[in-house]
């Protein structure tokens, strides 16, 4: 007797789920690949209707399905969301100017509308020219900075209420190895939680948090989605690298060690004596972004890349050689001053995508100082 | 480890820069005056001042968790309220941490003269500090058909230094009633077996009785996937250890786990979905059955405390260590089937992290230290006996749609007692989560049309104890307006 899905007991089963080791058909799968995240969105009620809501698109596999899903979702149980893309370019020759190719046409197939902002709108870089000034060693620390701010920054300009992102189980559970590996304590007790959002920041989720990378992969591939599969031309992080390859040993040998990874992070959270050595959160000065010191990240590596100096961000030397060069010159390029509501968002219509578009002219995209 | 393939001859930052194995001077950073002889992070230490460093990182990790209320000032008067056993395995860490007991608490002292240990106030230099020390070791050949038999070799180590006595077990010993009654277990009446072809894991009483090593077969051969096999045996040595404890009236049990062993255990600890145990990786307080409280602290013969002495001392200084003190290292055999596991692979990956990035393991240490469980523990977990969050089989349901049946039915009824509310997630996943790979033979259950039968599995005898006791003490309560008298305190 032929073997049958395991849910439906009906039809010839075509996948194994990693995440229950279930053998089930394809219709089934679908089911229970949009009722989970339905589940997961309910149970920790993301959403409230009306919410104006972003979705960070980069092209790639997970933000291409998350995009499909949230639009099919937010009909089918009358979620009551307006929906928006939202994209970053980071001024990669040859890797981001494909992917966005990939959101657009997105773009046109869900009918929502795209919001696209720079790096090098934003902060007067490219990814191109941060890695021919920084070389090939710590870019990565660059863009993951720029790219949560442009995010923010993006949203504020849409003036939504959420960010919704793409990131998957096998991303949280290689941030709670990373973070365990590196001791990053601070991001630890955050990274397991489906939603953050401080005072000073727009709302982030993760609706894919319980969502498998290979069944996301699966997903696209039976429903024939169109998405960007080229990886970074810039060196992958490397110690996220090793995270990576070593989870993928960890779930070839059991599949459930990436959900169980996210079981251990979630049971566990920084104890009280470590909380006290946390850094409070500030406002950077500059730019008004959340801080931990007086200049946001961003800020600091934006001012080490002008003068110059681009360790200064990533290393105690290079801030101690930056603080030593004394005060910021005058003319320097600087982030536009951050304001998380705008009172006057970007109506929807004028946000859809425009050959050669510019950031909203209420910000400007690069402003000058004149005092340090 | 650059993922890039740059030239170092025509890119300049293609290679990393050789850092020089020692900050200042090749002399040693104690004494200053002799020539060192071993680089431990970057400080230079000679023989002798180096033998004097692990000693004192030893009695500094010891020594606070020996009084009942532990963390207290070290140099007061060590008096512990029990016995003392040494878990010994033959492998590195635990013939360190022999060697070390020995020369710090027993071959320099004299016995403890006094009876009453709990009200002693000698001074700790001149007498022993524990009446008692046992050295226990769990043989696990009996797993695997054809591996070797060390319990003689681990003996005539064991012998070679006076004052301990040994005591060998069997990993089988976990399913042999005749052991269990020994430590002071309880009888179980009948064997119970659990169905873990059921994420439920009914109960139901065993069919068959068989002898103990075809029962710990079964049961090694019942488990889904050949990842739970070595995290089982583990399991099964950790319990076999503490009921040994308990039943030679000892307080404190030492394991010889290295930094680098605790380090690759709290990572393993975690992607088995322990992170609610972290806590418990490091150091733990066990008691029969309940979660230690604070009011349980320093009440003699209730609690046993799981001392690593060792957690500050890398493996490449318990390696010098051995090699200077020409200690005799039996090693432990592989075990097959553990490179799958999900500690073999942890072990692999640490190790080879550990060379591109050096503080990789303490770092591990540090900040696991730092971590704290969410919630208060629902209750003790039936199989490991640690802390236990509780809702297991209900958030595993919730993250994954397992039936289609919007409103599924309780798949057990009164009638069919289940294990898996009585199990701490990481025991429950052992016992239930698949291999990627084809099933092994023992579990290969499946009918023609794919629908897997029944595979009733044997239970450990602390396991089977606890639920006879869980329901006596339904009826317990039932009757508990007409009983007098308490026949079980």
């Amino acid at each position: 007797m032929p073997r049958l899905c395991a849910l439906c007991s009906a039809q010839r089963p075509i996948l194994k789920r990693p995440k229950t080791g279930q053998q089930i058909c394809k219709t089934c799968f679908f089911h229970v690949f949009e009722t989970e995240v339905h589940n997961t969105i309910t149970e920790a009620k993301l959403f409230q209707p009306g919410d104006r809501v972003a979705i960070g698109a980069s092209g790639g596999k997970d933000s291409t399905v998350l995009a499909h899903v949230m639009k099919m979702l937010n009909d089918r149980y009358n979620y009551g969301l307006e929906l928006f893309l939202l994209s970053i370019d980071e001024g990669i020759t040859g890797y981001r100017d494909d992917s966005l190719e990939t959101v657009k046409q997105n773009q046109k197939e869900y009918d929502l509308p795209l919001k696209i902002l720079s790096y090098n709108e934003l902060y007067g870089w490219t990814m191109d020219s941060i890695v021919e000034a920084v070389g090939r060693k710590n870019n990565c620390t660059f863009c993951g900075v720029f790219r949560r701010q442009a995010l923010d920054r993006g949203a504020a300009m849409l003036g939504v209420d959420h960010i919704v992102t793409g990131h998957n189980a096998d991303d949280v559970a290689e941030t709670v190895l990373m973070n365990i590996m590196r001791g990053d304590i601070a991001r630890l007790g955050r990274c397991t939680a489906i939603c953050t959002q401080g005072e000073d920041t727009i709302k982030r989720s993760k609706p894919f948090k319980y969502t498998y990378e290979k069944e996301i992969v699966m997903y696209a591939y039976f429903k024939r989605l169109t998405y960007f599969s080229t990886e970074c031309i810039y060196s992958p992080d490397a110690y996220r690298g090793h995270a990576r390859s070593f989870l993928k040993l960890l779930e070839a040998a059991r599949p459930s060690a990436i959900i169980d990874i996210i079981h251990s992070g979630e049971a566990c959270e920084v104890g009280e004596e470590a909380t006290k050595e946390l850094k409070e959160r500030k406002i950077c000065k500059r730019c008004g972004y959340i801080a931990s010191n007086d200049l946001c990240k961003a800020c600091t590596l934006l001012e080490g890349l002008e003068r110059g100096m681009a360790n200064a961000g990533i290393t105690d030397r290079g801030r101690k050689q930056l603080e030593a060069s004394g005060p910021t010159p005058d003319g320097l390029r600087t982030i536009p001053f951050f304001q998380m509501n705008t009172d006057t968002p970007l109506d929807s219509a004028s946000s859809t995508p425009i050959p050669g578009q510019t950031v909203d002219a209420r910000i400007p995209a690069v402003v000058h100082v004149t005092a340090g | 480890m650059s993922t890039n393939c740059g030239n170092p001859i025509t890119e300049t930052d293609a290679m990393m820069p050789r850092r020089c194995k020692f900050d200042r001077s090749k002399m040693c950073i104690k004494c200053k005056e002799n020539r060192g002889n071993i680089v431990v992070r970057h400080a230079v230490y000679c023989k002798v001042c180096f033998v004097l460093m692990l000693n004192q990182k030893f009695k500094r990790s010891l020594e606070p968790t020996i009084n009942p209320v532990p963390d207290g000032p070290r140099k007061k008067s060590l008096s512990p309220l029990g016995n003392l056993v040494i878990a010994f395995s033959g492998g590195l860490g635990s013939t360190v941490l022999l060697d070390l007991v020995h020369r710090g608490y027993i071959s320099s002292r004299k016995p403890r003269q006094d009876g009453d240990i709990s009200t002693s106030r000698k001074d700790p230099k001149n007498e022993m500090v524990w009446k008692e020390v046992r050295v226990c070791y769990v043989e696990v050949c009996g797993a695997f058909p054809g591996m070797r038999d060390r319990t003689d070799d681990v003996r005539r180590v064991v012998e070679s230094y006076d004052g301990f006595e040994f005591v060998p077990m069997r990993v089988e010993d976990a399913f042999d009633e005749r052991w269990w009654e020994s430590v002071g277990g309880r009888p179980v009446e009948g064997q119970l077996g659990v169905d873990v072809m059921n994420e439920d894991l009914i109960l139901s009483p065993s069919s068959n009785p068989t002898s103990p090593l075809s029962t710990l077969h079964i049961y090694l051969s019942s488990l889904p996937a050949p990842t739970a096999i070595p995290s089982t045996l583990q399991t099964l040595t950790r319990l076999l250890l503490l009921h040994t404890s308990r039943s030679t009236n000892s307080s404190h049990l030492v394991l010889g786990t290295c930094l680098t062993s605790l380090s690759i255990s709290l990572i393993s600890l975690v992607a088995q979905g322990g992170g609610f145990n972290i806590k418990e990786e490091v150091q733990e307080e066990w008691c029969l059955g309940k979660v230690v409280v604070k009011e349980d602290k320093g009440k003699e013969g209730r609690t046993v405390r799981i001392v690593r002495p060792l957690k500050d001392i890398g493996m490449k200084e318990c390696e010098m260590y051995a090699w200077w003190s020409d200690l005799e290292v039996v090693g432990q055999e592989t075990w097959p089937g553990a490179p799958q596991g999900i500690g073999g692979i942890t072990k692999d990956f640490i190790i080879g992290l550990e060379k591109d990035y050096p503080s990789t393991v303490s770092t591990i240490a540090r900040t696991c230290g730092k971590l704290a469980p969410k919630d208060v523990p629902a209750g003790i977990c039936i199989l490991c006996n640690r802390p236990s969050q509780g809702q297991v089989k209900a958030w595993k349901d919730r993250i994954s749609i397992r039936s289609l049946s919007s409103s599924p039915l309780p798949s057990t009824s009164p009638a069919q007692p289940s294990l898996a509310p009585y199990l701490c997630y990481m025991c429950h996943t052992t016992l239930t989560s698949k291999s990627s790979k084809k099933p092994n033979s023992a579990v290969s259950t499946e009918k023609g049309d794919g629908v897997e039968s029944k595979v009733e599995v044997p239970v450990p005898q602390w396991v089977g104890a606890r639920i006879t006791a869980m329901g006596r003490e339904v009826m317990k309560d039932e009757l508990k307006e007409f009983l007098l008298v308490d026949e079980d305190d």
